[in-house]
């Protein structure tokens, strides 16, 4: 499962964002996102992906960092 | 002396299982149209009775995707039905001063299914974690919140639970607020979304809600009727808004009514008992705040739940307030169309009373088809009836828990 597809699909089912628009290096910010709808990104992300995003999470800014957090996470928990 | 305010309703939101706009939730309760219909959810064979007034409602021909989704049905209800009661209203928001006009809504339930719908996860589906937005979906107060971050009304913003009464207070609360000179216009009113599997359990062991009829689920709600055997829950919202009479003619808005009396009392009586007392001491309070006598009035929107206690009291308690006066005012039981909104009943039947006195015409009870000599005023029984004169309403919310809300509304 590629991670970034996977996300880019998950941010475009949720929020009606052109898919176009979802790029790594695009921010949460100018995709209109705020905190709270990248806690429900997220929750789709760890049923997704089997994962377990721990609560002190490093700071998120672009697709990039989530796609980041979703290798590395996915990597420790052992779950590809 | 403090100036004293008066207060009109320059605007009307409905959404309904009647219809998702006034003109249409009018015309139908004029038609005699029952909105009582079979549940269509999956849940539905699990019930014992498996009717309901349940809304036809698209989110998504209102919100994008991901905002319905953040929202419950509840906010959802609400917040169409004060898109409407602005648009309805004319009220250039830009052009006032925002931190003057607030939101009070009454709701009953708030947000169960959003609730209902993290326990299930837990519970049933042994999940660990719920959706992010569940708290924010559930919080008795989010629509009210909604409203006001939506039209960015920065005035004061209350949230009434009172049960069935809720919206009548939050309305009459409204009112008591303008004319107190401490806001200039109010959206007020409520909402409700309870038709979820574990809030209909709920009613249902209570026992106080009506067999389906055999032959027409449309004809089990009877209010008045000696063949009643309960309530019918029912979804939706209504939302008005509330003026200074001073703001909505400097601005030349249309008026339906001024608001001219308004009480609340708590019956301390019984958490379910109906009280000819009590009822009736919150509609002399009304009579009197208004400074009407009991043959100034119309015409009476009961809240007419069609229980069997409910009906025979609030005839009794409208007896005890209007004397012998009583026999010539119609009252009428909207709920037998509409359903119990519960936290949005009193909201939607000021409503209905506020279209009366625009069309001059009365909406019926329906379903009023074995006489109850308990029940022996004029129901406006089957039939509504048009050109006649309605300039002066009431209109009956009372709760479980003991609470009464009486308003009173006047052509001007």
């Amino acid at each position: 499962m590629d991670t970034f597809e996977t996300l880019r699909s998950i941010i475009t089912d949720k929020f009606d964002i052109d898919a176009t628009k979802v790029t790594l290096d695009a921010t949460l910010e100018t995709l209109e996102l705020d905190s709270l709808d990248t806690f429900d990104i997220i929750f789709e992300a760890e049923e997704k992906f089997g994962i377990k995003v721990p609560n002190d999470q490093v700071e998120i800014k672009t697709v990039q960092d989530v796609v980041n957090l979703i290798d590395r996470l996915r990597g420790e928990q052992g779950k590809k | 002396m403090k100036k004293i305010h008066r207060v009109v309703v320059t605007g009307i939101g409905v959404v309904s299982p009647l219809g998702n706009d006034k003109k249409t939730f009018f015309a139908n309760l004029m038609a005699g149209k029952s909105g009582i219909r079979h549940i269509e959810s999956e849940f539905a064979e699990s019930l014992e009775t498996r009717i309901a007034a349940w809304t036809d409602f698209d989110p998504l021909a209102y919100f994008p995707k991901h905002k319905a989704n953040s929202l419950d049905r509840v906010t959802q209800f609400a917040l169409v039905a004060s898109q409407q009661a602005i648009e309805d209203s004319g009220i250039d928001l830009q052009a006032h001063d925002k931190d003057r006009i607030g939101v009070y809504l009454g709701t009953g339930m708030a947000g169960a299914a959003s609730l209902e719908e993290g326990y299930i996860r837990l519970y049933r589906d042994n999940a660990s974690r719920l959706k992010p937005f569940t708290v924010l979906m559930a919080m008795p107060n989010a629509a009210g919140a909604q409203i006001a971050l939506d039209f960015l009304l920065t005035g004061p913003n209350l949230t009434f639970c009172t049960a069935c009464a809720s919206s009548t207070i939050s309305i009459g609360e409204a009112v008591r607020l303008i004319r107190s000179g401490e806001a200039d216009a109010m959206l007020a009113g409520g909402s409700e979304a309870l038709l979820t599997f574990g809030t209909i359990k709920a009613w249902e062991a209570l026992r106080t809600l009506a067999e389906e009829d055999p032959l027409d689920p449309g004809a089990s709600c009877r209010p008045f009727s000696k063949n009643r055997s309960g309530m019918v829950l029912g979804e939706g919202a209504s939302m008005v808004m509330l003026e200074s009479l001073e703001n909505a003619q400097a601005r030349g808005a249309r008026i339906y009514a001024e608001v001219v009396g308004f009480a609340s009392s708590s019956d301390s009586a019984h958490i379910t008992k109906p009280s000819v007392e009590g009822q009736s001491r919150a509609m002399k309070m009304a009579l009197n705040n208004a400074g009407l006598q009991a043959a100034d009035i119309d015409y009476i929107n009961a809240h007419g739940t069609g229980t069997l206690l409910n009906d025979s009291t609030e005839s009794a308690a409208i007896k005890a307030t209007f004397g012998d006066a009583a026999y010539n005012i119609p009252v009428s039981s909207t709920k037998s169309m509409h359903g119990h909104l519960m936290g949005a009943a009193g909201a939607i039947e000021f409503t209905a009373c506020l279209m009366a006195m625009q069309q001059q015409s009365l909406p019926p009870t329906i379903n009023l088809n074995e006489p109850d000599p308990e029940c022996d005023l004029d129901y406006v029984a089957n039939q509504g009836r048009v050109g006649v004169k309605v300039d002066t309403v009431m209109s009956n919310s009372f709760a479980f828990g003991g609470t009464s809300g009486v308003l009173i509304a006047k052509k001007l």
